[in-house]
């Protein structure tokens, strides 16, 4: 299939059947192509392969274009579903691009790493019955397309504003919205503490579930948007927030995200082979400890890991540490039906051989006498009633204790906002967990002009939540800025 | 020749007449001193350790030149030869760093020091490289005197560093010409020399050249017959003395040169040859080369099976199983490609595959390619369809041929274009992994040892072979030891030697290895020319980088930076740090700022080369660019008027106070500073301090100049003095604890910059959590700066030093290092003529 955006006229009709009669409920969900898991986890290739063209568009076909489509609510940045994925159903690859660009900055990424199960997805009428249109496989079959074969025209940009603006933190949250604020016609410079711009995408997310230089070539796209990104800027240290409106930005994004780790709090916890997930996976993945010694960050070799928590960045954790050597263990406190992760990462750790200790609770770290680690001592638990997050508390079963013998333990029960900019920025008023308070419709701080969102308005949460802030903010920023609506491109 | 009789110590000695009087003393059980002796070398009389009184000869004579004679009276030990000695020892460590031996923290510092850190440091506090290897050091503690009298006239030599495989730190050197002497016996023409006359007398290569060009043949003999720290080989050098040394043979080519394989904990650390004659020489690759080989971190490590696209790591019994069943469907129509790199044992088992599958084989020379005409004269039977399946022990078929075969075999030790298109992939292990034995090109029969531990579950070839013998049914693979099959082989014919002789000349070394381009597993080698892959460089995806204003090497090992970075220079204050990355592909690595101009925008640091990371910073240079300057970073320190104030830097922590310095003076306090080295010739910044502070005091671990010792004593002394209100102390974390338990029982508040491992340097990681008090804090986003008392030091030693095995590993297998610090000169004589 070339890239064309006329389809061909018998491509049409032998897709007009399926989208629009009533036989397409019959096309099962395409499965998408994946790494064998005894292979995957010996290396560090993503694990899905992605469609073809053809699965693609049989999938497509597989959406019936409602007249209200549930998914488009579902999802936070309020992709027209429907309409990419028509594109693709008559093999209109890039404008499905384009149709997905209207909305979101990183389709390539989101296709990834949203959990689509319980957003667009859970929302498709065809789940009701059956399962849901592969949405998120599709968006990423578009964006990858667009990348492979190139024909992307260049965004359409409206005339200058003269307004700049200031974004701290590259990571998803600042990408978006530099995206639509550069689009927009405003001047838009993104400072970024580390020597990569992408945030959590970069360091956090491994390479087996987002290639790094797919990352790369979105912040390249935002480079051509006529976004200036500064790397090794660290805001907070250098200039304040404060500092930044004085030097003629007109306004402020803050996005600085949730860098702060959240550890255990149990005995031997800063023994040799403990580790942040947020250090194991950076040293993984922002620095490449995986092409060690090619890069020269040392890499953790462990050879048993255990990882403390169920959510995805534990999974990201456990899968890692797996693909490093070790056996991998998670140890959760709750059971399986309270893990935050993502059912599919979940499901694809389970595959690749972690295994989960369950309703088990660590109480200490066991090291030996050079304070390095040589086990974890848990709790069995069992679940009590329902607690505030309408979880069931987990109770531990006294006299329970075992060990469970390790070289490496991976905390990753979340993260708490960076203090860096907040730090700095005392006019701006922050919650008692130092995230910074904000107006919800506008995502303003208490100092005018200075926006922020993601992960340091929310808490530790997901890249697309990140990005639906980054939205909301944008257009906010904008009426601040000019006082009128955005135009339309 | 006759044998003549002499006394030594009133025992009556017979020798071969023409040894001489050491030699003689030696084969009666006496003990004499020697350091530039070696029995490898012609006497030469220099160290003049092994002196002797000789009745009726005047003075005290040499024992190693002074030929026995019939009769002779020979006194070996007496107060005043051990008044001579001891002179000539003091002497010999006038010139010497002797710090190992006088500093007054010695003990403290061998306690707390962790072993095995990368901080192997050359030119460092107290301990030379070769601490565990230094003769000189030996001598000292065994029976020689340890008060020393006489003032050090230590020279102060940048190190060397512009050679693939060697570091040089001439500051050690003690001139007893055992390198040169050496280098002189086993080439005939020396590439190395003393140079210079009277004090800057020295050891180099003519004309200053670098040693690639100097007819170095990089057969580590100068490292290995040194007896001070001042040659040593760069990676192996970090790991200590080897645990087992054991004679083999190299087999990467057919010249099959004997070694003597060193290893520790079971890995292979180096070859070095078995002797100090010509005979014995090794090549470049087989002295240095040999361990990266093996070690490589791109071993393969489990056997592999092909299921559609994938490679699926596979159990040996499985992969076993496949490979036979691919085997037996292309019985009669296989071909065997063998690099003769292999036992005899292995080529012999590989024979007898040949035989039971009815296939051809083909035994190609060390240095083959896949481009080999033989290889090239396959392709047509293997598109016919005569041959359909393939088995090879390298990366020798090509693509084409890869392809139009219905099932192929690969057993080898690295990946490549051969093993990725492979049907089965098996993990051989091989070189010093194996034993067996080996026909070198001369048709000599040599034994190889098993020294090292294959990686993963890698297995020897003749094992393998056995095990796909086995399973095809052929009874005449029934071995369960190597032992067993090397009787069975005879009238092997002896491999081709190879074009020209790599151990005088490394332009002549063989390319590759078992068809893989040797360059690309030991990078190094591209400094002598040979082929290696292109690696696409790592973009350098961020910015165009900072530059370098101004860079010197301000003491050896120490490094000074002014670099471009108007964002730190503009913000910064004292105590404040940055984080620095030489490329896209180094580490993060902290560095506390030195001084700063917001204005012009510049910053500088002093870096102290002790890993990777730091040395790829020191071998970058003014003009340069370093990839990434990030911060500042850290709390700044609260610069109040407390009264007088101490602060004592040592190593990096002398760049580090001056900041310091200078503001608490600005902001009223009496500033007195101190800084401390382990010699005269490492303190730096001398005037540069004489202008922040109202005092300045200088200590020295070997007492070469100002007060002996360290931070500690200095503390001591002024307490006694004057009433301190603050003190703060940077240097390593040794240093640091010491001075922290001197400050405590005076009661003066003691601040202290903690170094542990950072990553990212904003508070994200956490890698750099230190326990102060009860509390854990993060140094990069809380600190770096702390209350000395409340440090607990145990853990910041420890947590700091646990990466040090990869750290050495990061430095023997970098790739792109070596090239760096290689930077290709003319091959002139430097007359400055062509």
């Amino acid at each position: 299939m070339k890239t064309t955006s006329e389809p061909m006229p018998e491509q049409a009709e032998s897709n007009k059947n399926p989208v629009q009669g009533k036989g397409k409920v019959k096309i099962p969900r395409q499965p998408m192509p994946e790494q064998d898991p005894r292979r995957r986890r010996t290396n560090f290739e993503e694990v899905p392969r992605g469609y073809s063209e053809e699965v693609a568009m049989l999938e497509a076909s597989r959406c019936i274009q409602c007249k209200k489509p549930g998914c488009v609510e579902g999802c936070p940045v309020n992709i027209n579903i429907p309409a990419f994925i028509k594109q693709i159903a008559a093999g209109r690859m890039i404008d499905a691009l384009l149709k997905l660009k209207e909305q979101t900055a990183l389709p390539a990424v989101c296709g990834r790493v949203c959990p689509q199960e319980s957003q667009c997805e859970a929302r498709c009428i065809l789940g009701k019955k059956g399962e849901p249109v592969a949405i998120g496989r599709l968006e990423r079959f578009a964006a990858d397309y667009a990348r492979k074969h190139g024909g992307v025209p260049d965004p359409v940009k409206a005339a200058a504003t003269g307004k700049r603006v200031a974004i701290v933190g590259a990571g998803p949250a600042g990408i978006t919205v530099a995206g639509e604020l550069a689009r927009w016609g405003h001047e838009v410079v993104i400072y970024e503490a580390l020597h990569l711009a992408g945030g959590v995408l970069m360091y956090g997310i491994p390479q087996f579930r987002l290639p790094k230089e797919i990352v790369q070539f979105e912040v390249n796209n935002l480079k051509r948007l006529g976004v200036t990104i500064h790397t090794d800027y660290v805001i907070g240290k250098s200039e304040t927030v404060g500092q930044l409106m004085a030097e003629g930005f007109d306004a402020v994004f803050i996005a600085t995200g949730a860098g702060l780790p959240v550890f255990l709090g149990i005995p031997g916890e800063n023994a040799i082979g403990v580790f942040s997930a947020n250090e194991f996976l950076t040293r993984a993945n922002l620095m490449r400890a995986i092409d060690f010694p090619r890069f020269a960050t040392s890499p953790i070799r462990p050879r048993r890991a255990i990882t403390v928590g169920g959510g995805n960045v534990a999974m990201d954790s456990a899968r890692t540490a797996l693909r490093l050597g070790a056996e991998s263990t998670i140890v959760y406190r709750r059971s399986k039906a309270e893990m935050p992760a993502r059912a599919e990462e979940v499901h694809h750790a389970e595959e690749e051989g972690v295994e989960f200790h369950l309703l088990t609770n660590p109480v200490r770290i066991v090291t030996d006498e050079r304070k390095r680690v040589v086990g974890m001592e848990c709790l069995r638990m069992e679940l009590g009633e329902p607690d505030a997050s309408g979880r069931r508390r987990p109770v531990p079963v006294k006299g329970s204790e075992f060990i469970i013998p390790a070289d490496t333990v991976i905390v990753a029960i979340g993260n708490q906002a960076n203090p860096l900019v907040p730090q700095t920025a005392p006019e701006i008023n922050t919650s008692k967990w130092g995230t910074i308070i904000t107006d919800p419709q506008t995502m303003m701080t208490s100092l005018p002009g200075v926006f922020a969102g993601g992960d340091i308005v929310s808490g530790a949460a997901t890249v697309i939540s990140a990005m639906g802030q980054g939205k909301v903010a944008a257009l906010a920023m904008h009426r601040y800025l000019m006082g009128g609506e955005p135009p339309q491109l | 020749m006759g044998s003549i009789s002499l006394t030594i110590d009133g025992r009556t000695v017979e020798v071969e007449e023409g040894k001489t009087v050491l030699q003689a003393a030696r084969e009666a059980g006496i003990t004499i001193p020697t350091i530039c002796d070696h029995k490898d070398l012609n006497p030469y009389g220099s160290c003049r350790m092994c002196v002797v009184e000789i009745d009726g000869v005047r003075g005290y004579p040499t024992s190693c030149t002074t030929p026995a004679v019939q009769g002779m009276q020979v006194t070996t030990t007496s107060e005043r030869l051990t008044t001579l000695r001891n002179r000539t020892l003091e002497l010999m460590f006038s010139g010497h760093p002797n710090s190992c031996l006088v500093c007054p923290h010695r003990e403290a510092c061998e306690k707390y020091r962790p072993k095995a850190t990368k901080a192997a440091r050359s030119t460092r506090c107290g301990f030379c490289a070769n601490r565990e290897e230094c003769d000189l050091r030996t001598m000292a503690l065994k029976g020689g005197s340890r008060d020393l009298y006489l003032p050090t006239l230590y020279a102060s030599y940048n190190l060397e560093r512009d050679d693939p495989f060697m570091d040089r730190d001439y500051n050690l050197c003690v001139l007893c010409g055992r390198c040169s002497r050496i280098c002189e016996k086993i080439h005939g023409k020396p590439a190395i020399s003393i140079i210079n006359r009277g004090k800057w007398a020295r050891i180099g290569t003519a004309f200053h050249k670098s040693h690639v060009h100097s007819g170095c043949t990089f057969c580590g003999a100068c490292i290995d017959i040194c007896p001070t720290g001042t040659l040593t080989d760069r990676f192996a050098r970090w790991q200590g003395k080897p645990e087992a040394e054991v004679p083999s043979t190299c087999i990467i080519c057919s010249e099959g040169c004997s070694v003597i394989a060193q290893s520790k904990g079971g890995q292979s650390m180096a070859n070095i040859m078995t002797g100090f004659n010509p005979e014995a020489s090794l090549c470049a690759l087989g002295r240095f080369g040999y361990a990266q080989i093996v070690n490589s971190s791109q071993r393969l490590l489990h056997p592999l099976v092909r299921e559609g696209e994938d490679h699926i790591p596979s159990d040996w019994e499985g992969a076993i199983q496949a490979a036979i069943e691919g085997l037996q469907v292309c019985v009669g129509a296989t071909a065997l490609v063998i690099s003769a790199t292999t036992t005899r044992e292995d080529r012999f088992l590989y024979t007898q595959l040949a035989e039971h599958l009815q296939a051809t084989l083909l035994i190609l020379p060390a240095e083959a390619a896949n481009d080999d005409p033989q290889i090239r004269e396959m392709v047509g039977a293997v598109q016919q369809g005569k041959i359909r399946g393939l088995l090879t022990n390298g990366d020798f078929l090509s693509a084409d041929l890869l392809r139009a075969a219905n099932f192929s075999l690969v057993i080898d030790c690295l990946p490549s274009t051969t093993t990725s298109l492979a049907s089965i992939v098996l993990p051989a292990a091989v070189l010093s992994e194996t034993g067996g034995t080996f026909r070198t090109a001369v048709g000599t029969v040599k034994q190889m040892a098993a020294s090292s531990r294959a990686p993963g579950d890698a297995r020897p070839e003749w094992q393998i072979l056995c095990d796909l013998g086995q399973a095809l049914g052929s009874a005449a693979f029934d071995f369960s030891r190597i032992e067993a099959v090397t009787p069975l082989v005879s009238d092997d014919p002896a491999p081709a030697a190879i074009d020209g002789d790599p151990r005088q000349n490394v332009r002549e070394l063989i390319p590759r290895f078992r068809g893989h381009l040797l360059a690309d597993i030991v990078p190094a080698l591209a400094a002598f020319g040979l082929p290696a892959t292109e690696v696409a460089a790592v973009e350098a995806v961020t910015g165009a980088g900072f530059a370098i204003l101004e860079k010197r090497e301000i003491v050896p090992n120490m490094h000074f930076f002014k670099i471009r970075a108007p964002q730190v220079a503009k913000f910064a204050q004292p105590g404040q740090f940055v984080i620095l990355m030489a490329r896209e592909t180094s580490e993060r690595s902290p560095f506390t700022l030195v001084d700063w101009n917001g204005p012009e925008g510049w910053i500088t640091v002093v870096i102290e080369e002790v890993g990777r990371s730091s040395r790829e910073l020191a071998s970058l240079k003014a003009g340069e660019r370093i990839a990434h300057v990030s911060g500042p970073l850290g709390l700044p320190f609260p610069i109040e008027k407390k009264g007088t104030v101490l602060l004592g830097g040592g190593c990096y922590g002398i760049g580090a106070i001056f900041p310091l310095a200078r503001a608490l003076r600005q902001a009223g306090n009496r500033v007195i500073c101190t800084i401390e080295a382990s010699s005269a010739y490492l303190l730096f910044f001398e005037e540069e301090f004489r202008a922040v502070s109202d005092q300045l005091i200088l200590a020295t671990k070997d007492g070469s100049r100002g007060v002996w010792g360290g931070v500690q004593e200095v503390l001591a002394q002024v307490a006694q003095e004057e009433t301190l209100d603050q003190f703060i102390a940077i240097g390593c974390t040794f240093m640091m604890r010491m001075v922290c338990e001197a400050s405590r029982p005076l009661g003066i508040p003691t601040f202290v910059a903690l170094n542990p491992i950072m990553v990212d340097g904003t508070g994200m990681c956490g890698a750099c959590r230190v326990s102060v008090g009860d509390q854990t804090r993060f140094a990069c986003i809380d600190g770096p700066i702390f209350d000395g008392h409340s440090v607990d030091w145990d853990e910041l030693a420890l947590r700091r030093s646990a990466y040090a095995r990869e750290e050495v590993q990061a430095l023997s297998q970098t790739v792109d290092l070596s090239a760096l610090i290689y930077k290709p000169e003319s091959d002139s004589c430097g007359c400055g003529r062509k």
